[in-house]
């Protein structure tokens, strides 16, 4: 985010695009609640009635997968209309004008016949959106996690640079990332590109410098983001690129990646599976090693929010007998490989992290603790350094120090409905249910609200024409694969498309979802399109039968021990 | 004048935290230590999603109940100045049910208990304040946005005086524009 978390309630106006706070951040869609009432215009883009689409002042009801024939709309009436920032576009930018001959040709009109949001709401939006003394974007999965992604961000970049809106309060671009820590993750070099602080592998200068601090000769090769882990495992033909092992920390692909079966495979083919995990899963079952781990209270370490805010996390339950910390597990993991890890506590480990990585420098265990909070860039130790709330004051973050300006055509999704699948499937989340339901399926009360085998959000006219009612059990399928879930009838999706939420073991939709379409740059699946069929059961009784009974079997396989009715 | 919690739709976000608030409070902490079967999950208010609105529903504590005067046993009764059903001589005949014109009563199966065929009771369950607990309605302290406000005598007296005096002055100024 080029801002902070706390600046969306100041706020003058939101442009929320494909996120939807209420359910995925209920903390942060508060702020949202609160800038509202504190009079700023929202302006909502979203396939769905959100509780943010409920309260915006214009709700851009678009057809999924048609993100960018939008945005470039609207760029095409800040720019038709002269209500773009020359002077911030003549001073701070550059390749304005190969970016003003894409969005030529989409006028609103013909965005219309594209996303299917009347031309008039575009051009509404736009000129809302440019008139503001300042605006925010926020943007969530609904940008990310289609085959053309990337293009979007820049292409919302974009009309954030014609209309000025950067290096100022409660302006700028956020994507409102997806979880817990996500953020953290990527800025430690969980990445296959990048070591941590966003500093890149294949840069000579940087190896060096590591390899130094370590002690130790690495590599300068990028290494397989996740989502080609199935490929690299069951289609690779050279066996010096092929996969052999896997290490999973933290994460259950089986539940989680997009066309669960090729995942099961490839867990399958592979020769050595390890899972570093708090509870069993689904992907724990392929395992050939399980390292138990800790989980968020039994440790302590740093978590970055998604406005790049460091915060300390700290230990308040001692781990079940036995089981190791995190670090400590990879610290002896890294031994036995023949690297002599040894750490006597985080701090020692985040103190060698912020003397390799100059943007986090400043970010000091002290400063943490005094301040609670600190945003990167923070390179100096010195006090006065408290880190950065808002980006690109004055200047950019490339190396000429200008704003790029980008956008590209529309593509559409990679499989869309047809006469056998006539419908469209996206996933989304669900307020109480965290990812996986990993934690929060073992949560009593959120079990109460919630639990399996989820539902499938569609149309009353859809369900109408199947002869299905709220809440009867459907099969969902597709060429990939099926599940059985309930049918929730509701207003807010649109005709022809259904929702998902992804955490349910039997009402599992990445049975369906489609693998191969990445975002060629971030390598993110296109959870939010795939075609799909809801078929009407006749016997809802033995329906029923099979849904409990596969629960029961599940949860006996996942280890939960089950007591008093349950367990009968 | 009774009072009664009120949600506000311009708040809502539809995250149900009312609802577990509500049965947290009325179950207590065993909720968290206690078997799976050993509790019901009752909330006393629900939160309604239709195409335009979110918000939590929940018994308005009417002055003259038409719930109670429906009720065959006499077990709906005003306690601490909210109207409680009193579930152990509840007889589950559903009449507050119809009779509620707000649909906010239910009837629930109760957990621990049993009639005469074995089965659990079902008894009619609505909102009652939190009268008892000593702490206020929960659902109004753990909405994250605040959505939920426990509506006093003195808040609508206020807010009625208000608008009072806004219709006084739209009458002045109907007066002066028609002298116009």
């Amino acid at each position: 985010m080029t801002m902070g978390v706390h600046e969306i309630e100041d706020a003058k106006l939101i442009f929320n695009f494909g996120y939807n706070g209420a359910d995925s951040h209920p903390i942060v869609q508060r702020r949202i609640v609160r800038a509202k009432q504190k009079g700023a215009t929202i302006i909502c883009a979203d396939p769905r009635v959100t509780e943010c689409a409920r309260i915006a002042d214009v709700h851009m009801q678009l057809k999924g997968g048609t993100n960018i024939a939008l945005v470039n709309a609207m760029c095409n009436v800040v720019y038709n209309e002269g209500l773009v920032d020359q002077k911030f576009i003549d001073e701070k930018t550059v390749d304005y004008d190969a970016f003003v001959e894409v969005i030529k040709k989409y006028t609103p009109e013909y965005a219309e016949t594209i996303c299917h949001v009347p031309a008039e709401t575009i051009r509404k939006a736009a000129r809302m959106y440019a008139k503001a003394p300042s605006a925010m974007i926020l943007y969530g999965m609904g940008v990310c996690q289609f085959g053309q992604a990337v293009d979007v961000v820049k292409a919302l970049g974009s009309l954030a640079l014609m209309t000025g809106n950067y290096g100022k309060p409660a302006s700028g671009i956020g994507p409102v990332r997806g979880q817990n820590n996500v953020q953290g993750a990527c800025d430690m070099g969980a990445l296959p590109n990048n070591y941590p602080g966003y500093q890149n592998v294949t840069k000579p200068e940087i190896q060096e410098k590591f390899e130094k601090a370590w002690g130790v000769k690495l590599s300068n090769k990028v290494g397989v983001p996740l989502t080609h882990v199935p490929q690299r495992v069951l289609e690779e033909k050279d066996p010096k690129k092929q996969l052999h092992a896997y290490y999973i920390f933290g994460e259950d692909p089986v539940q989680s990646d997009p066309d669960a079966e090729e995942v099961r495979e490839a867990l399958e083919k592979l020769d050595f599976v390890v899972v570093q995990d708090i509870f069993m899963n689904k992907t724990a079952e392929f395992a050939d090693v399980i390292l138990p781990g800790t989980s968020w209270n039994e440790h302590d370490g740093v978590y970055s929010c998604c406005d790049r805010g460091f915060q300390r996390i700290r230990k308040v339950l001692e781990p079940p007998k036995g089981v190791k910390l995190d670090w400590e597990i990879i610290c002896e993991i890294s031994t036995a490989m023949g690297y002599k890890m040894k750490y006597k506590n985080t701090e020692e480990i985040w103190n060698e992290l912020i003397d390799l990585c100059p943007n986090f420098a400043g970010a000091t265990y002290a400063k943490l603790e005094k301040y609670g909070n600190i945003q990167w860039p923070c390179r100096s130790k010195d006090d006065s350094d408290k880190g950065t709330v808002v980006l690109h004051q004055g200047k950019f973050a490339n190396p000429d120090g200008k704003g790029k300006f980008y956008t590209a055509d529309w593509r559409p999704p990679q499989e869309l409905e047809n006469e056998e699948y006539p419908l469209s499937l996206s996933t989304v989340r669900e307020v109480g249910h965290y990812s996986v339901r990993t934690m929060t399926g073992n949560c009593r009360t959120l079990r109460n609200l919630e639990d399996e085998p989820g539902w499938i959000q569609m149309n009353p006219a859809d369900c109408e024409k199947l002869g299905i009612k709220h809440g009867d059990l459907v099969k969902v399928v597709n060429k990939r694969g099926w599940c059985i879930t309930r049918c929730n009838a509701t207003e807010r999706v649109a005709k022809g498309a259904t929702y998902m939420t992804y955490q349910w073991w039997i009402g599992c939709c990445n049975e369906l979802t489609i693998g191969s379409n990445l975002d060629p740059v971030s390598n993110t699946p296109e959870y939010k399109y795939c075609n799909c069929r809801v078929e009407k059961l006749d016997d809802q009784a033995k329906a029923w039968e099979y849904v409990n009974t596969e629960y029961k079997s599940i949860r006996e396989r996942m280890g939960i021990k089950m007591v008093g009715k349950e367990a009968v | 004048m009774r009072q009664f919690v009120k949600g506000n739709p311009d708040l809502c976000i539809g995250c149900r935290t009312c609802m577990i608030g509500c049965v947290v409070e009325h179950e207590g902490r065993r909720i968290f230590e206690i078997d799976p079967d050993g509790y019901d999950f009752n909330p006393k208010l629900h939160v309604v999603k239709t195409a335009k609105v979110s918000v939590p529903v929940q018994c308005k504590h009417c002055e003259n109940p038409a719930c109670m005067a429906a009720c065959p046993v006499g077990c709906i009764k005003v306690i601490n100045d909210a109207v409680v059903i009193d579930q152990k001589e509840c007889i589950g005949c559903k009449s507050c049910m119809q009779a509620c014109p707000f649909g906010v009563i239910d009837v629930i199966s109760q957990v621990g208990t049993s009639q005469s065929d074995g089965s659990k009771r079902v008894v009619a369950n609505k909102c009652d304040l939190c009268v008892g607990t000593g702490n206020g309605p929960a659902c109004v302290r753990v909405c994250p946005t605040e959505a939920l406000k426990l509506v006093s005598e003195e808040a609508m007296q206020e807010s009625v005086q208000k608008k009072r005096v806004a219709t006084a002055e739209a009458a002045k100024a109907i007066a002066d524009a028609m002298a116009d």
